[in-house]
């Protein structure tokens, strides 16, 4: 017993009143994080300070410049071949984490080019003033004004908390980067400039729901640290390992941290938010939601379960595979049933959380590298889905009831092509980044036994392709309508997001293996 | 003091909590059993702290960084609830319904505060 | 009346804690605070989620927090037990009571059902969840003992929990600035109105617009000054005999009064 104390002592050191020093924090490392965070702090005091006709530039290219610096930084730390837990062991910059951070640093990219549009509708997808209520003569007047510049500082900080999310080692730094990447996302939910009850209550359901499953997260957090008396990852999986600490304290506190990570993710049971917000949201902020969100969250679950509880595995597994199993089948048998366009996609992203958490449950390196391909591939081909979505649009905004969407091929066989395309690679279609990334799970999962989890997976992925194949059919084979409604030329900016989003998917269909490779070297986790 | 007591109290006060924000329709009353269930993690925390010998101190930060992120969460969260005052003249949260159907014209107007309860949105979701 | 106990409890407790922890072993003391005080915290939580009414709820939910910062006290923790009173009933609460009074306090909770049988499913999972985890926790915690926190609070709790704040948990700390931020940001989006240029009337602009060409700086006449009566609609005399038409309310006329009511009545001396 004594020499455990002293082992367990040594492994995490008390830290003595009269000795506090700093630990070393390795900037460069860090450097990506703080840039994103710096960028968001002058964005908020460029929001109160630039002139009201400059703002909107200012921002735009803050976060667009900065996301690209972070990217530099990232590539920069990744060639020099670093992996540390840095700051106290508070962060660890490694592989997984390198790449998930330039995921969701390129993602941001091609989800705040979606964020700036401005010219599909006078002032972008954002309203001017939030205060104002709806249908009240001065939100009829502000109509025309353009939209809230506080939406750039906010997804920054959304951005640079889930950079924070990917690489926290520890359970109070992930706790932490929760909060910081959740609160941003709560807010712009609410923010539209259509249908502004919608977005409200959108914002609400979202924020009501998230405290609630981040007090769960807290409590598993604190009955975790009650059995190891440590929040780090790496003390986290030695107290596992020495197997003398108070299993119920381990298991009730395992079971509530998946809990608030499982809600994050949207998988079964915990994904009724899912549709909802997704709905409401500005559809710009849904594509960020799908594409990041989901990058930011499997990341930490894959850090928290691969560092922290590779022991224990045979214990959580079986739940957890129930758990996808759920979610590929409720997710594919429900966006059968959609009728609106972003619910069918958020029903999708469900279904799709069930693959990654496939790849997840491999247990191996190579069920590491899938899900970190996936996510990648899955994020691009969402994000030029919504591009696609704020495009078609009628009198009153956007148009997603799908029975508008008929005959739509028809009317402009252009982008109905790029959304065929892109509903292909949903489907997994080979030649798509769908295809790759499907096999790659779903291969890694056999690797390792899981059959179970394929079969489900390769059915629910039959069963899935019938809505996307549907709106295909809607798009080209039903008779326009007369309110079919028109396909705005998109702007710059969303142009240049679906080109980014469609030739990616193509490339990750077509030649996946620089990216695979890459995938496949950057599974190494550090504690 | 025997550990296992405040563990066993912060369980029931969290369940408590859970149960609160399961039933509660006022959206104020329901971020109120969110902090309830804070305060049950929060003794969870510090009774740790007293029982372990490897870091000690951990869990008072922590305990201290929940408390600070809580007044954070819930300056955002009132903000929200305010908002959907201002709109609806209710917090219920059962009159809250994004779910299919309530799609809505933007042509018909929306209601003016004094009378919300009787919304077109409300109207179309039942 | 909680106030009270709570102090009083805390008083002695903030220089026995240190002393008691030391002990190891139970104190008579200690739990004698700790049987009165757990069931004043499960009352409150029991009474907040209860209560109709939604300020006896809020006021609920301050005695099981001050339930609790007697809690932290006892445990070696003075310092969190301040904060917890400090920061969470004195702000935090009191923010929430801020709003239960904006929404208007009568906005209590009806006790109609929308969802059949949710109440009774919010009990089983709620309800049934503490208790499963407590007597899971009861059951497994027999050999768990609390090891005293003296050793870590010889340098003072305070100095302790800096220890650790600014060395291992330093990111952190420093990324909750982000966090602070982004509320205080998302606060002004969705509450503060920004009117446009022109809207808002300075001091000087309000000046200028009232000696302006055109407008009489000076008071107006009020009705019957000078006149033989005090009907406001009679209208006031000016210094050359002539009436005044700005010392009528515009609403007379506008009332549609017949010319002989709108007349000067000349009926008083």
């Amino acid at each position: 017993m004594a020499a455990e104390v002293l082992a367990r002592s040594l492994a995490e050191p008390a830290v003595l009143a009269a000795d506090v020093k700093l630990p070393d924090i390795d900037y460069l490392a860090i450097a990506p994080m703080l840039v994103l965070f710096g960028a968001a702090c002058v964005g908020v005091l460029a929001a109160a300070f630039v002139p009201q006709r400059l703002r909107y530039r200012v921002q735009v290219s803050l976060v667009i410049g900065a996301l690209l610096v972070a990217l530099g930084l990232i590539v920069t730390v990744a060639r020099a071949g670093r992996a540390v837990a840095t700051a106290g062991g508070a962060i660890a910059i490694d592989g997984p984490a390198l790449f998930l951070q330039g995921s969701v640093a390129v993602l941001g990219v091609v989800a705040v080019l979606l964020i700036a549009e401005r010219s599909l509708e006078r002032g972008g997808a954002f309203v001017s003033r939030a205060s104002l209520t709806p249908g009240s003569a001065a939100d009829r007047d502000q109509a025309e004004q353009p939209g809230a510049t506080e939406v750039y500082p906010l997804v920054s900080f959304a951005l640079a908390g889930m950079m924070l999310f990917v690489s926290a080692n520890d359970l109070l730094t992930l706790f932490v980067a929760l909060e910081v990447f959740s609160l941003p996302l709560y807010l712009l939910c609410g923010l539209a400039r259509r249908r502004r009850l919608l977005s409200q209550e959108s914002a609400v359901k979202y924020f009501l729901l998230g405290a609630f499953s981040s007090a769960f997260f807290l409590y598993g957090v604190a009955l975790l640290y009650g059995f190891a008396g440590a929040t780090g990852l790496g003390a986290l999986r030695k107290a596992v390992q020495a197997g003398d600490g108070n299993t119920t304290l381990l298991f009730l506190g395992l079971a509530m941290l998946a809990v608030g990570l499982l809600f994050k993710v949207a998988a079964v049971p915990f994904h009724v938010w899912t549709p909802d917000v997704y709905q409401g949201a500005p559809t710009p902020i849904t594509a960020l939601m799908a594409a990041c969100t989901k990058v930011a969250a499997f990341g930490a679950l894959l850090r928290v379960f691969t560092v922290a509880f590779p022991v224990g595995a045979v214990d959580w597994r079986p739940v957890l595979v129930a758990i996808a199993i759920a979610t590929m089948l409720v997710g594919a048998v429900l966006a059968v049933t959609q009728t609106d366009i972003k619910r069918l996609l958020a029903y999708s992203s469900i279904a799709n959380a069930g693959y990654v958490l496939t790849g997840v449950l491999a247990l191996s390196a190579a069920g590491v590298a899938g899900s970190l391909f996936y996510l990648v591939a899955y994020g691009f081909v969402v994000l030029a889905a919504f591009g696609v979505v704020t495009l078609v649009r009628d009198a009153d905004g956007e148009a997603t009831h799908l029975s508008r969407w008929a005959g739509l091929g028809r009317r402009s066989p252009l982008v109905a092509g790029v959304f065929t395309f892109l509903m292909m690679a949903f489907a997994g279609i080979p030649l798509t980044s769908g295809f790759t990334s499907k096999f790659a799970v779903f291969s890694a999962a056999l690797g390792s036994g899981q059959v179970t989890l394929v079969v489900v997976g390769v059915l629910s992925s039959a069963v899935l392709a019938f809505p996307y194949l549907r709106v295909v059919v809607l798009m080209y084979l039903s008779e326009p309508a007369e309110d079919t409604p028109t396909v705005s030329l998109p702007g710059t900016l969303t142009a240049a997001a679906l080109a980014i989003g469609v030739l990616a998917t193509a490339l990750l269909g077509v030649a996946p293996a620089p990216v695979l490779d890459l995938a496949a070297k950057a599974v190494q986790f550090v504690s | 003091m025997h550990p296992v007591i405040p563990y066993v109290l912060a369980a029931l006060l969290f369940g408590i909590g859970g149960y609160g924000v399961l039933v509660r329709r006022n959206a104020v009353l329901l971020l109120m059993a969110v902090e309830l269930m804070l305060n049950a993690v929060n003794l969870v925390l510090v009774t740790a702290d007293a029982t372990i010998v490897g870091l000690p101190h951990s869990g008072q930060v922590f305990a201290l960084f929940v408390i600070v992120i809580a007044a954070a969460e819930i300056g955002v969260g009132l903000a929200i609830v305010l908002q959907l005052y201002r709109l609806r003249r209710t917090v219920a949260t059962d009159s809250i319904d994004a779910g299919e159907g309530t799609v809505l014209p933007r042509a018909e107007p929306m209601p003016e505060p004094g009378s919300a309860q009787t919304g077109p949105d409300q109207v179309g979701a039942r | 009346m909680i106030l009270a106990q709570t102090v009083a409890a805390a008083g002695p407790a903030l220089d026995a804690a240190p002393a008691l922890a030391a002990a190891g072993d139970v104190s008579v003391g200690e739990q004698v605070v700790f049987w009165i005080l757990a069931p004043v915290a499960l009352g409150g939580a029991i009474g907040m989620v209860a209560a109709r009414n939604a300020v006896h709820s809020a006021l609920f939910l301050v005695t099981t927090m001050f339930a609790l910062a007697v809690f932290y006290v006892l445990q070696a923790g003075p310092f969190i037990g301040m904060v917890q009173i400090i920061v969470y009933t004195g702000a935090i609460m009191m923010l929430f009571l801020f709003v239960l009074m904006l929404v208007g306090r009568e906005a209590s909770d009806s006790l109609i059902e929308t969802l059949r049988g949710q109440r009774m499913a919010a009990i089983g999972l709620g309800i049934g969840f503490a208790l499963l985890v407590a007597s899971a926790l009861t059951r497994g915690l027999g050999a768990v003992s609390a090891q005293g926190l003296e050793e870590a609070n010889r340098g003072g709790n305070v100095e302790g929990i800096a220890a650790v704040l600014f060395t291992r948990y330093i990111f952190a700390f420093e990324v909750t600035s982000a966090l602070l931020i982004t509320a205080a940001v998302g606060a002004m989006v969705l509450a503060h109105v920004e009117r446009p240029k022109g809207m808002k009337v300075s001091q000087k602009e309000r000046s200028r617009a009232r000696f302006a060409e055109g407008s009489y700086p000076g008071m107006k006449a009020g009705p019957g000054v000078f006149a033989t009566s005090d009907s406001v609609a009679t209208p006031a005399l000016l210094p050359d005999g002539g009436e005044s038409d700005r010392s009528i309310s515009r609403v007379v006329p506008a009332r549609g009064l017949t010319s002989a009511e709108a007349a000067p009545k000349h009926t008083e001396r």
